[in-house]
């Protein structure tokens, strides 16, 4: 019944939270079909709880609310919640993460995953990945399309106002520790094709994001100015 | 822990979930998600971050309302879990602490505080707080840091200047050690 001082510290560093991703999902199989270590996780949950439970409260933005019965009406209706095959639920579960604000940018990106579908599925040139990037308050600002042979299509949906002397800078995330790799600047929102052609296409970063840069770009070669708009790739399509 | 009134009240209130009571999740949401929010935003640092692990949080409570029981400790732990869970799954599923670095510098700094603070308001009577502060000073911080900011080994490292190999030996005779406190 008693757990090995191994597992034991095991749970303990699951509940601490030092353990990396693939650490973490293996000790959350083993809760699911061992009950003993399953219950060392509680047991340690239970220690901790107080770290928690004195946290002080920070008010939720209004619009979180809503975004959530919207989730949960959604479900009851029976649209697939987990990652499936279709195309609009994937995007859906890639851009959730991003989606700052209310359901107006979650359905213009439901939208545009549909509208991107059709255009996707007439094509000859299919996208290897497919970023929908959204505003900071929502909407959908651009479609990022990534192609096999290395470059990457961007296509604004909207203008954006640039002041005098500043430039849009395009950035990609690939590793952590190379950080933002910038992959173009440019005066004003336009379509533009990009070539990353240098980079190894598995670097090619599935998170896209468009940053206000003094002119010439930025002066560090790290993102400096306001995010404008950023979205997460969805994969293989 | 601190009222046993108010776990009575929410566990009333997951049943009635349970039981398809929009009311009641409307009512859970109001009283429980301002802390659940602090909880995932000490972790996940970003407002548009934790807001998400907050609703995925909310929408899993919905869906398994009904497998709360009293045993899994009170309510409002198993909800913190939940969240707290969501919050570390989305850290770490996304490397984004290159991102929180240098990307969004504007967001969150002015509302994050010192971990000791969460330590400093358990009550004196907790077992916990008895059982840390029986723990070496640098061990004790290790562990804190991690349960608060849910750092990684290789983070925590990182923060304390101290070799990897170092930390995690160190967080795991500390929870030895606590374990062998706490019983």
């Amino acid at each position: 019944m008693s757990l090995s001082r191994d597992d034991m510290a095991l749970a303990g560093e699951f509940v601490l939270g030092v353990l990396d991703r693939a650490e973490r999902a293996s000790v959350e199989r083993r809760i699911q079909r061992d009950p003993a270590f399953a219950a060392a996780v509680a047991d340690w949950q239970r220690h901790f709880a107080g770290l928690d439970a004195t946290t002080p409260g920070v008010t939720p933005s209004p619009e979180l609310w809503s975004r959530i019965e919207a989730s949960r009406l959604a479900q009851r209706s029976g649209r697939p919640a987990t990652r499936g095959e279709p195309l609009l639920s994937r995007l859906w579960n890639s851009l959730r993460l991003w989606r700052p604000a209310g359901l107006a940018g979650t359905l213009a990106a439901l939208v545009l995953g549909f509208a991107l579908l059709m255009r996707i599925s007439a094509g000859p040139e299919t996208p290897q990945l497919v970023a929908v990037l959204s505003a900071p308050d929502g909407r959908a600002a651009a479609v990022v399309n990534a192609y096999a042979n290395g470059t990457v299509q961007l296509i604004p949906l909207d203008t954006i106002p640039v002041p005098d002397g500043r430039v849009l800078e395009v950035w990609t995330l690939q590793t952590r520790e190379q950080g933002p790799v910038s992959l173009a600047r440019m005066d004003k929102a336009r379509t533009i094709r990009l070539d990353l052609r240098g980079l190894s296409p598995a670097q090619v970063g599935h998170l896209f994001e468009i940053t206000l840069e003094p002119q010439g770009g930025s002066p560090t070669g790290k993102p400096t100015g306001p995010v404008l708009m950023k979205g997460l790739a969805a994969t293989r399509l | 822990m601190k009222d046993d009134h108010v776990g009575t009240e929410l566990a009333d209130c997951l049943r009635d979930i349970a039981r398809g009571r929009a009311d009641a999740f409307r009512r859970l949401y109001e009283a429980e998600a301002g802390r659940m929010l602090g909880i995932a935003l000490r972790i996940l640092k970003r407002r548009a971050l934790a807001e998400e692990a907050v609703h995925d949080a909310f929408v899993s409570i919905w869906n398994h309302a009904a497998t709360y029981e009293s045993r899994l400790g009170s309510p409002r732990g198993w909800m913190h879990t939940i969240v707290r869970n969501r919050a570390l799954n989305i850290l770490r599923g996304e490397s984004r602490t290159e991102l929180t670095d240098t990307l969004e510098p504007l967001d969150i700094a002015s509302e994050a505080e010192n971990p000791e603070e969460a330590v400093s308001r358990l009550s004196d009577s907790e077992a916990l707080k008895h059982c840390l502060d029986r723990l070496e000073p640098a061990p004790r911080h290790a562990v804190v840091l991690a349960y608060v900011e849910g750092l990684s080994h290789g983070e925590i490292a990182e923060r304390l200047r101290i070799p990897l190999g170092t930390i995690k030996s160190r967080i795991r005779r500390s929870l030895l050690a606590l374990k062998e406190c706490l019983g």
